[in-house]
């Protein structure tokens, strides 16, 4: 299907490259004062409700909600012993997914992983081409940073601390909480910030357990703090409050949009102002450069379908592609000027690449809510988070820096359980008693930010468009394992605690990428020797180059980042904004 | 291999234990490929057979006769009882049936196949009749023999019990009967308020 024209001949204000949470916000915000503004989006506008399908029950999909027979997803097994693009033993799926492509549900809006390859070290890269990106399947969790995060190096000598404090970003997270809602429980907590709640949806019976258990260890429980509008959102027609329907554990998104994502809450809103242009299919290969100024003239893009190449004209070019793909376009973009990329006279594009470890976890089952009536535990946006306690008040002898859990409880669509041994009578007895009893969790932990962790461009390797892939150079590292270890170790302590029957102890670290939370490969700062953008994500080598997506963290905490991203991408575009008004730009 | 002979339900495991570690060197080497055996060698191995023929020309994958017995071990797995219904009426055989006979891996193919035909040589081998005309008893006797050595992957048959058993609670929980009737599941609806638990009294100790 040919896209619709949209006039490339005219000079935008500003080319938003990317239309997930960054670039959505991006569109939002310079939209709303006024800048005429052109969206770019490599991926193809899906029908999303037609591919949600929330509601649907097993049994009314053919195949059973799973990939069909010709499909398949990247098992943990499989993105270790294999190198990426996935050859021999692959060839016979005509559709290849990341891990988290398993379902019917997800398998249009993930990439199909050999028109997308990529080399170097193994790395489970998630990657959404389609409008909204990955916020149209996110987890929705969504946490504060603090000064325990921006200023981490003052606390334990690592690294580097960010260019902004915590009261720099404060005033544009409530911006963001009001805006696009969020829903959990105030702790007063200084290293996870309140944030301005909707109406909290409560724990089960098995999470207030495991909350009293870990009170009296100090630690803290809270409601999964999500990025769901409960009481719903005045300003917005395209999205519905959450009214509790079951299967939101299921992977997938919020057809009713409830859960935020980019296009419902901030593109389609965007374009209600008039300023907003959108091109779907535009996969864009290079930021264009002006010789006599040496300022980004534009972007060149190719048409997804029809291989055709284009050229727009801004005066302001804002890269948000997702941190890998930004890079990737950074480092794509070469010019007699900018020899290394543009952006990139630091050279460190594509370095400082960090994110969070995961696996460790635990499964228990609460004795006493066994062979109780069934109960409904799934109609929430999520189950619980329990925050970071490492690192805080005092130091750990093993490690820096910290993690938290995420969980979750009680009866769900498909049992939890039926992994036991045996079969029959008794077999389909005790998955029916032990359904509800469950209760389970894993840890996500900050990776440090490394400058020998990056990537660069495969000399040989092009996806399907002819545009070089990635290649990665990227591994944990000790401090991530010996975090791990602990994980591990306090996940069960803490399980015990509250009395559950210990189940299952998961201490295999998952595939470096599992998180789906990559950051920092266009780290912030004010040092432009040692950082490629400063506190406003401008590019500090070109004045009208803005990098607005997880790129600019300069670590990786161990909070989830999207809410970071949309609060921080706010501030710069507020400042763009200002800029280009006066003429800066 | 028919042996009428009576045994005792005592020694039954003890038998069926030594019945197995034979089997893994008499049957394995013409029975399923060896882990490194690949499935291009597999598919010019493994003729199907005219039963096989006749069942792929009704559209389907198995015979009559080997969905008869689908359903009867699906139904060993999960079986009817006073709460709900099992594999059988929630049809999971026809579920297998669709998974199996789509699929577009070879292996799991023969695996299903050369299964089929085990498990009716275990039976007549240990009770003299074919799996779906032994008492349910019988029908338990022959997978538990399965189920005790489910560590022992490199058989072929514990493979196969394996799948069957994954394939059948994938089957039934997705079904109605699994979700509906048997688990009463209460989501997927809407809700005016999410209950969770306010008092943690009655449910913590």
């Amino acid at each position: 299907m040919a896209e619709p024209e949209v006039n490339l001949a005219k000079t935008y204000d500003g080319v938003i490259v990317g239309s997930g949470a960054a670039g959505g916000m991006a569109a939002h915000v310079l939209t709303s004062k006024g800048l005429q503004v052109l969206l770019l989006e490599a991926g193809k506008k899906l029908p999303i409700e037609q591919e949600l399908r929330s509601m649907e029950w097993p049994y009314d999909n053919p195949q059973r909600g799973f990939l069909p027979p010709n499909s398949r997803s990247l098992s943990f097994n499989e993105y270790t012993i294999r190198n990426p693009p996935y050859g021999p033993g692959f060839e016979k799926s005509k559709k290849l997914y990341s891990y988290i492509g398993n379902s019917e549900y997800v398998k249009n809006i993930v990439v199909e992983e050999r028109e997308n390859p990529f080399t170097g070290t193994n790395y489970a890269w998630v990657r959404a081409r389609c409008l909204g990106g990955k916020t149209n399947i996110w987890g929705r969790l969504a946490l504060r940073l603090s000064d325990y995060d921006f200023k981490a190096k003052d606390r334990d000598g690592y690294g580097e601390n960010w260019p902004i404090s915590y009261s720099d970003i404060e005033p544009y997270y409530d911006q963001v909480d009001l805006y696009l809602g969020i829903t959990g429980v105030k702790e007063n907590l200084p290293y996870l910030p309140d944030s301005i709640f909707q109406r909290p949806t409560k724990l089960n019976c098995a999470e207030v357990t495991l909350k009293q258990g870990l009170q009296k260890m100090g630690r803290v429980l809270t409601q999964y703090r999500a990025g769901v509008t409960s009481d719903g959102l005045k300003h917005n027609k395209y999205r519905s409050r959450c009214y509790g329907r079951g299967a939101c554990e299921r992977k997938g998104g919020c057809d009713i949009h409830a859960a935020f994502d980019s296009p419902t809450g901030l593109i389609y809103p965007a374009m209600d102002t008039g300023n907003l242009t959108l091109r779907t299919n535009s996969t864009v290969r290079e930021i264009t450069v002006d010789t006599n100024t040496g300022k980004a003239s534009g972007v060149l893009f190719t048409d997804s379908q029809t291989m055709k190449d284009y050229h727009v004209r801004a005066k302001v070019v804002i890269v948000a592609a997702s941190t890998l793909e930004s890079a990737r376009l950074l480092l794509l973009s070469k010019s007699r000027l900018y020899p290394n990329g543009i952006g990139n006279s630091s050279g460190h594009v594509g370095h400082n690449f960090c994110e969070h470890v995961m696996g460790p976890g635990v499964a228990g089952r609460v004795k006493n809510l066994v062979g109780k009536p069934p109960t409904l535990d799934d109609g929430r946006p999520g189950g619980f988070y329990l925050t970071r306690f490492r690192n805080l008040a005092e130091k750990h002898p093993k490690f820096i820096r910290g993690y938290g859990f995420e969980g979750g409880s009680g009866s769900t669509m498909f049992p939890r359980g039926t992994d036991v041994h045996g079969f029959g009578a008794s077999f389909k007895d005790e998955v029916r008693q032990n359904q509800g009893a469950y209760i389970g969790m894993g840890a996500f932990g900050e990776v440090l930010s490394r400058y020998e962790n990056y990537v660069d461009l495969d000399p040989v390797v092009k996806d399907k468009w002819g545009v070089p892939a990635l290649r990665f150079h990227y591994r944990f590292g000790d401090n991530e394992h010996r975090m791990a270890e602990d994980m591990k170790e306090t996940a069960q302590e803490m399980f015990e605690a509250a009395g559950f029957e210990i189940m299952h102890v998961n201490n295999r670290v998952l595939t470096e990428g599992w998180s789906i939370h990559e950051l920092g490969t266009a780290r912030m700062g004010n040092d432009p020797k040692t950082s490629v953008l400063n506190q406003f994500a401008q590019s500090h080598d070109v004045k009208n180059l803005f990098v607005v997506d997880g790129s600019a963290f300069v670590n990786a905490s161990c909070q989830n980042p999207t809410w970071t991203i949309m609060s921080l991408c706010w501030r710069s575009c507020d400042y763009l904004a200002e800029e280009l008004k006066k003429g800066n730009l | 291999m028919s042996e009428n002979d009576p045994i005792d339900a005592l020694d039954l495991k003890q038998d069926r234990r030594q019945w197995l570690k034979t089997s893994a060197t008499a049957l394995g080497a013409t029975l399923i490929p060896m882990p490194g055996v690949s499935t291009q060698t597999l598919q010019t191995e493994s003729k199907p057979a005219a039963s096989t023929a006749e069942a792929k020309s009704a559209g389907r994958f198995f015979t009559p006769l080997q969905h008869a017995t689908v359903d009867e071990l699906s139904e060993t797995i999960i079986p009817a009882d006073s709460h709900s219904g099992g594999a059988k009426a929630a049809k999971v055989a026809d579920y297998i049936e669709q998974v199996v006979g789509q699929s577009i891996d070879e292996s799991q193919k023969a695996l299903w196949r050369e299964g089929l035909r085990l498990i009716d040589v275990m039976s007549q081998h240990d009770h003299g009749e074919t799996f779906v005309n032994l008492t349910p008893e019988r029908r338990i006797a022959v997978l538990t023999v399965l189920s005790d050595h489910d560590h022992m992957a490199e058989l072929p048959e514990v493979r196969f019990f394996k799948e069957l058993k994954h394939l059948t609670i994938t089957g039934y929980y997705t079904s109605k009967i699994g979700i509906h009737d048997e688990l009463e599941y209460k989501g997927n609806r809407v809700l005016q308020e999410y209950v969770g638990c306010d008092d943690p009294g009655p449910a913590t100790k």
